[in-house]
């Protein structure tokens, strides 16, 4: 190693002008390629996947059981959607504690918040991405069905697809807001099945719980059956979404990585 | 330039750092030197803006961490370098690094021939040893070609030619103009990379300086065969001498009036043959290190988070 190639290698005669604040879609894009780029990440996604063909196969092969309607198989994915997609969502936020890169990721951009906000936008392009998967496999389901000689109910209108859309995004955001509160991947996995399982069965017990804590209310979005239901399903949005992300932002600004 | 005023830290009601201060020129490298526990990575994790201070102040430039807009464009740092995701490969790593930087990704080839690993660069950071962890993360710190370096424990899992070859790498980085700012709980180490010293104990500085006058030995031991013609040349020169074991004398430098050369030179004026002409005591530093690594057990201990 000569002098002069190390003087460039190390890059020092470069580094004159003040460089400016990190773009907020660099480091969207960054969080994309790290929720994205590992073996763990792409196998966790492949499994999503084939959990909602698996769960869109469902309608198919117990037409009894499901209406034969478009709009119920485009809900039937929905529900495989969220199986695991959150838990992607989870990971995204809490795997770098676990894995401590959280350290580097801090250094590089110590703007917390941003940070936080970078990986809930690739949440939301996760969610929007996802959505539109599963309503690639529920049109392959439908054409199934109906190469089976069935007649489906073409019920799907825009209010549907908005209620799919916005029951994933609901879904994979409230993984977010436990990822953030969390930070530990074991224990933010548990909770996301823990939770909304204590929470059925308190529903069982009380109503109060029932129309107005537990995730069933989120069914409200997904079959459409808004009127009546806003305060109820504004309330649990923010007691599975809103409250959490909020006190995981304070603790992810306040937190000291050590 | 690496500056930190007072920095304060106790986790819980225990005292980690006590009003450490520190200051880095450009041009220099920093040992930062401590036993394992002493304050080192929660300092220099404060001045990384990853711990918030209860009291003082760091700045890099003159300015917080936190409140520079890059960074990495700033200031290198490798504070763990087991703190990587084991999943993705040395080169994604680095991607991400220059990307995030606003750096040409074109420069990663080049980093990971510097750093010895072209040839693992598509191998997942899992499958690396600590040393080749360590060279990840110093070439990491150089991605977005910054003008201070802070690094904690570099040296450590790296064998010793890597050792070597990181302290040219430092020595070339300070002499083209950066700061560097190392910690170690290895007093070689840093005496053979460092030019400045800072000796951090139980949380507060208790040494600080350049390390050769950190180094000044008070005393030099010179011996010949004829151990009396070099007492009478020392005695015509008037230097005060002790005799010392197996005929060696013991010369008091007497506030830098008598250096090895002087006495070389009086050895010549009078033809005595000299066998062995040193600073006698130069491992005073190393006493000093671990007179305090050892008073350290009496002092609150820093507490793992």
């Amino acid at each position: 190693m000569t002098a002069s190639t190390s003087h460039r290698s190390l890059g020092l005669a470069a580094s004159a002008p003040a460089p400016g604040p990190i773009p907020f879609s660099r480091l969207v894009r960054v969080e994309w390629e790290k929720a994205t780029d590992t073996r763990a990440a792409r196998w966790l996604l492949g499994l999503a996947g084939l959990s909602t063909i698996g769960m869109a196969m469902v309608p198919v092969l117990a037409p009894r059981t499901f209406d034969q309607s478009h709009a119920s198989y485009v809900r039937v994915a929905a529900l495989g959607l969220t199986i695991l997609l959150p838990v992607v969502a989870i990971l995204m936020l809490t795997g770098e504690w676990s894995q401590r890169s959280i350290l580097t990721t801090f250094t590089q951009e110590p703007r917390r918040l941003r940070v936080v906000t970078a990986k809930l936008a690739v949440s939301v392009v996760l969610s929007l991405g996802g959505a539109l998967f599963g309503g690639v496999v529920a049109a392959g389901a439908i054409g199934l069905a109906a190469s089976s000689g069935r007649a489906l109910d073409a019920d799907l209108s825009g209010g549907v697809v908005a209620g799919y859309v916005l029951f994933v995004l609901l879904n994979v955001l409230a993984g977010v807001a436990l990822g953030a509160l969390l930070q530990s991947s074991a224990a933010a996995i548990a909770a996301s099945f823990a939770l909304p399982a204590t929470v059925a069965a308190l529903a069982t017990a009380s109503t109060l719980v029932e129309n107005w804590i537990d995730m069933s209310t989120w069914n409200w979005v997904l079959e459409g059956e808004w009127s009546g239901h806003e305060p109820q399903i504004a309330f649990s949005i923010a007691f599975w979404v809103g409250v959490p992300l909020a006190a995981g932002v304070v603790r992810t600004i306040r937190r000291d990585v050590s | 330039m690496i500056t930190t005023t007072a920095l304060t830290k106790s986790y819980d009601t225990t005292p980690v750092v006590r009003d450490v201060s520190l200051h880095c020129e450009p041009g220099t490298i920093t040992g930062f030197l401590g036993a394992n526990g002493a304050g080192k990575s929660t300092t220099l994790k404060m001045i990384a803006g990853l711990v918030r201070p209860d009291r003082g102040t760091a700045t890099i430039d003159g300015r917080p961490v936190v409140e520079l807009p890059n960074p990495t464009r700033v200031v290198g740092m490798l504070l763990d370098a087991s703190a990587m995701h084991p999943g993705r490969t040395g080169r994604a790593t680095l991607t991400t690094a220059a990307r995030l930087a606003g750096v040409p990704t074109e420069g990663v080839e080049r980093l990971l021939d510097l750093v010895g690993l072209a040839d693992a660069a598509d191998k997942r950071v899992g499958t690396y040893s600590l040393g080749m962890r360590q060279r990840l993360g110093i070439a990491q710190a150089l991605v977005g070609g910054p003008r201070a370096l802070i690094l904690d424990e570099p040296a450590n899992g790296l064998d010793p030619e890597g050792i070597a070859w990181m302290r040219t790498l430092l020595r070339d980085f300070a002499d083209h103009g950066g700061t560097v700012l190392l910690s170690s709980h290895l007093l070689h180490e840093v005496q053979a990379t460092a030019d400045h010293l800072v000796v951090i104990a139980g949380g507060a500085v208790v040494a600080a300086g350049r390390l050769d006058e950190l180094l000044a030995s008070s005393t030099i031991l010179v011996r010949s065969p004829d151990a009396g013609a070099l007492a009478a040349a020392l005695r015509a020169a008037r230097i005060d001498y002790v005799v010392g074991p197996a005929g060696a004398l013991t010369v008091d430098v007497a506030g830098g009036r008598v250096t090895t050369q002087v006495l070389a030179e009086v050895a010549r004026d009078h033809q005595v043959l000299l066998t062995e002409l040193r600073p006698s005591d130069v491992d005073g530093l190393e006493q000093l290190f671990f007179s305090l690594t050892a008073a350290e057990a009496a002092v609150p201990q820093e507490v793992p988070a």
